[in-house]
């Protein structure tokens, strides 16, 4: 159980000791440890390519979630019979495109990471955003993990908006 | 300190161009980190195979005795034996350094940034850095460095064009050692760039670009690699224990940029000892 972290691009330094303490903060305050997860770092060329062939969208993006269970309800987390089942899924991070944001709005980076990262697990654990209602609800969990996370380790992320 | 960094995973053969039609061609989908688009490549004109200790070798060798009893040689007055063989073979070297060389495309090796030192030793790179009194070595070899091919089965009948081979790309395995001022060992990382066998299709199931296959100290300088230094094997570690070595590397200048930089450097070096090995063959094989 655990972290599969991957660092697949050279654009942005990545410290992965750094990001992969932040992923394992944000399970602990979900409560999903015993889950495997897939934290992917890539590049603007390959996530706009996984953009374009699962979304229809040809342009880079910060995130795409790829759940191992498709049809959860939100906040509800999965049960599974099998140990091949403690999966959550892969979530991949264009950290370029990220860190173009960051160099924008001067923000830090691992810091801009760890919010991206709640976004793609709270898609994993079954949350969208296609509705406001959706959106809405999406926001709340997002805003409760990131408060707990402030708490945890006194830094001041907000959500994605 | 120098743990052999020769990847024993088979011989690569370089067919000519004349015969790259009928060549078993790599699949389309190779593995994208093993073939970084920024690396110096060249297309995929030797085919691949792997070695084998079947006898097969020692049947070949009394084969190849047998035929030169049987069939009289030529004779040119230096005294040496010259047959047919030996004057299609050179006119066969000759036309396959040529392709070779047309096809090269560095002359001179790329520079690695980051103020790394090259020095050669026959197929050896060692790349030195010094860092806040640190001494950082990498060293490569390029023999055996370049992948076997995960090729899938070529449909009957189908033709490939030479802008659809995949490109050579030279990943040797390479060793990194860093060596802090007042310490009597050097930590050592045993690197490797992993084959990916399966990002044949959108890639969901990659490696990263290089990975520490093993860590240990050695004493410094020493050119023995000293078995009874404790070891630690990646395959079974923590992994929080493995990014910060990963971090470590990455602050002494081994990261992902720097091993893309590698294996463009390699490429290049492989290519240019293969063209001078060609020369010394056809040197060896033609009469003087």
């Amino acid at each position: 159980m655990g972290v599969l972290l991957r660092n697949l691009q050279k654009v942005v330094p990545i410290r992965r000791a750094r990001l992969r303490k932040d992923v394992d903060t944000l399970r602990h305050i979900l409560g999903i440890q015993k889950f495997d997860l897939g934290i992917i770092c890539v590049d603007n060329n390959k996530i706009q390519h996984l953009n374009k062939i699962y979304r229809k969208k040809n342009v880079p993006t910060d995130v795409l979630s790829f759940p191992f269970y498709e049809d959860i309800r939100p906040g509800k987390l999965p049960c599974p019979l099998h140990r091949d089942e403690l999966n959550l899924g892969d979530i991949f991070l264009g950290v370029e495109f990220v860190m173009k944001q960051c160099q924008e709005k001067s923000l830090d980076l691992h810091g801009a990471l760890t919010v991206v990262t709640a976004h793609g697990i709270c898609h994993l654990l079954g949350y969208r955003h296609d509705t406001d209602d959706e959106w809405a609800e999406m926001l709340q969990k997002e805003s409760y993990i990131l408060r707990e996370y402030n708490k945890l380790t006194g830094r001041h992320l907000e959500p994605l908006t | 300190m120098l743990k052999s960094v020769v990847r024993a995973v088979g011989a690569a053969v370089r067919i000519s161009s004349a015969t790259t039609t009928t060549a078993r061609a790599l699949p389309l989908s190779c593995p994208t980190l093993c073939s970084p688009s920024s690396a110096t490549t060249r297309p995929f004109t030797r085919s691949l195979w792997m070695l084998s200790n079947n006898g097969a070798s020692s049947t070949c060798r009394q084969t190849l005795f047998r035929s030169k009893v049987l069939n009289p040689s030529m004779s040119c007055g230096c005294g040496e034996l010259h047959t047919e063989g030996d004057k299609a073979f050179g006119s066969f070297l000759s036309d396959e350094i040529k392709e070779e060389k047309k096809i090269q495309k560095n002359k001179t090796l790329p520079k690695m940034s980051g103020g790394w030192e090259l020095e050669m030793n026959g197929t050896e790179a060692k790349l030195t850095r010094n860092v806040a009194g640190e001494k950082i070595t990498v060293t490569f070899n390029v023999n055996n460095s370049i992948p076997p091919n995960f090729e899938e089965e070529i449909e009957q009948g189908q033709q490939k064009s030479a802008e659809d081979e995949p490109e050579i790309v030279s990943t040797p395995n390479f060793v990194v050692e860093i060596t802090k001022q007042a310490a009597k060992h050097s930590l050592v990382f045993d690197c490797h760039f992993p084959e990916d066998e399966m990002s044949h299709g959108d890639g969901e199931e990659e490696s990263d670009i290089f990975a520490i296959r093993e860590v240990s100290f050695q004493p410094e300088g020493d050119s023995e690699w000293k078995e009874t230094s404790y070891t630690l094997n990646t395959d079974s570690l923590d992994w929080a224990l493995y990014d910060h070595l990963m971090d470590f590397l990455a602050d002494r200048g081994v990261d992902n940029t720097f091993a893309d930089e590698l294996t463009e450097l390699s490429t290049t070096i492989e290519h240019q000892e293969y063209i001078k090995f060609l020369e010394d063959l056809q040197g060896f094989v033609k009469c003087n």
